[in-house]
């Protein structure tokens, strides 16, 4: 049973989250101007269908609109927190050329979304158990190799804690 | 009576201008990209703000830049205009600087008055070709 809709693998976690361009924090509005019609905006138009989503699912927090058939010529226009605005012309750009130009620009370098990486990570400890919300996982029964949940395999008598209660009393 | 609020959360947003009946205030609708968390995909969703616009100088249909007051002017009003990025009926394409309708250019893209002596001949010479012969019958 296929998904519904025209190349619907774009509607897919793993394609969203392919996405490399993650805006500078000062980057707060993000306007496509582009044609339905017409060769120069072809790359644009790809743009918009590609990329578009890749990026908002990156960058959540940026306002993106998308403006069709105002002005003849297609272009992007970026507004920064300190007023000041980016126009990038887009006309005869294939998409892909469009999204490096956008990365080189006003995306984060590679360095710096490693160096965020890095302190995600040092702040939660992979070895600990708890909620899934804060650790990885949360019995130690989980992890192959380990004695079996015991609400599915009850224990060996001699590890219950009744047993070795009764025995402590005995002797 | 007044709380001390945190600072607004919008700095920057654009939006459609939809009302201007209030004075000095134009009701901004301002539409974001949310994603529908089982469909995977982005939809509009829209929200609307109130901006002070002193001037009064937008109209229904205004495509703007809002940006955020240092306080909030009343319970509402917590934005100013900043910029009418395309004014309606008079939309200036920002890569030429011409005014633009649509996908194509209101004025005459080529300067006509300095055409050359070549140039006029060949003009008048294609017009030529184009003039439509009438056909004896």
């Amino acid at each position: 049973m296929p998904m519904k809709g025209r190349l619907p693998v774009r509607r897919t976690l793993q394609y969203l989250s392919q996405g490399d361009v993650v805006f500078k924090s000062s980057v707060k509005v993000m306007t496509v101007n582009y044609n339905t019609a017409g060769e120069l905006s072809e790359g644009a138009r790809k743009f918009v269908f590609f990329n578009i989503p890749q990026i908002q699912y990156k960058n959540p927090w940026v306002q993106i609109m998308l403006f069709r058939n105002m002005t003849p010529s297609p272009f992007l226009r970026f507004y920064l927190d300190n007023g000041e605005q980016v126009l990038v012309d887009v006309e005869d750009k294939t998409n892909k050329e469009i999204t490096e130009h956008v990365k080189k620009i006003l995306g984060k370098s590679k360095e710096t979304l490693e160096k965020e990486e890095g302190e995600r990570k040092k702040l939660s400890h992979p070895a600990t158990f708890g909620p899934k919300k804060y650790h990885l996982r949360e019995c130690m029964c989980e992890i192959e190799g380990q004695a079996p949940c015991p609400a599915f395999v009850p224990l060996p008598k001699e590890m219950r804690g009744k047993y070795k209660a009764a025995m402590k009393n005995e002797a | 009576m007044s709380v001390p609020r945190g600072a607004i959360h919008a700095k920057w947003i654009v939006g459609k201008v939809i009302g201007t009946k209030m004075q000095k205030t134009a009701k901004v609708r301002v539409t974001r990209l949310v994603l529908d968390p089982y469909l995977l995909k982005f939809f509009n969703k829209r929200k609307t703000y109130f901006a002070h616009d002193p001037l009064q100088q937008c109209v229904v249909g205004d495509i703007v830049l809002l940006r955020a007051l240092p306080e909030r002017r009343s319970k509402h009003v917590k934005h100013e205009l900043a910029e009418i990025v395309f004014k309606v009926g008079n939309v200036i394409d920002p890569i030429t600087g011409k005014p633009c309708a649509g996908t194509r250019f209101l004025e005459n893209l080529s300067d006509s008055e300095n055409l050359t002596e070549a140039d006029t001949t060949y003009l008048s010479e294609k017009l030529q070709e184009l003039k439509v012969c009438s056909t004896d019958k």
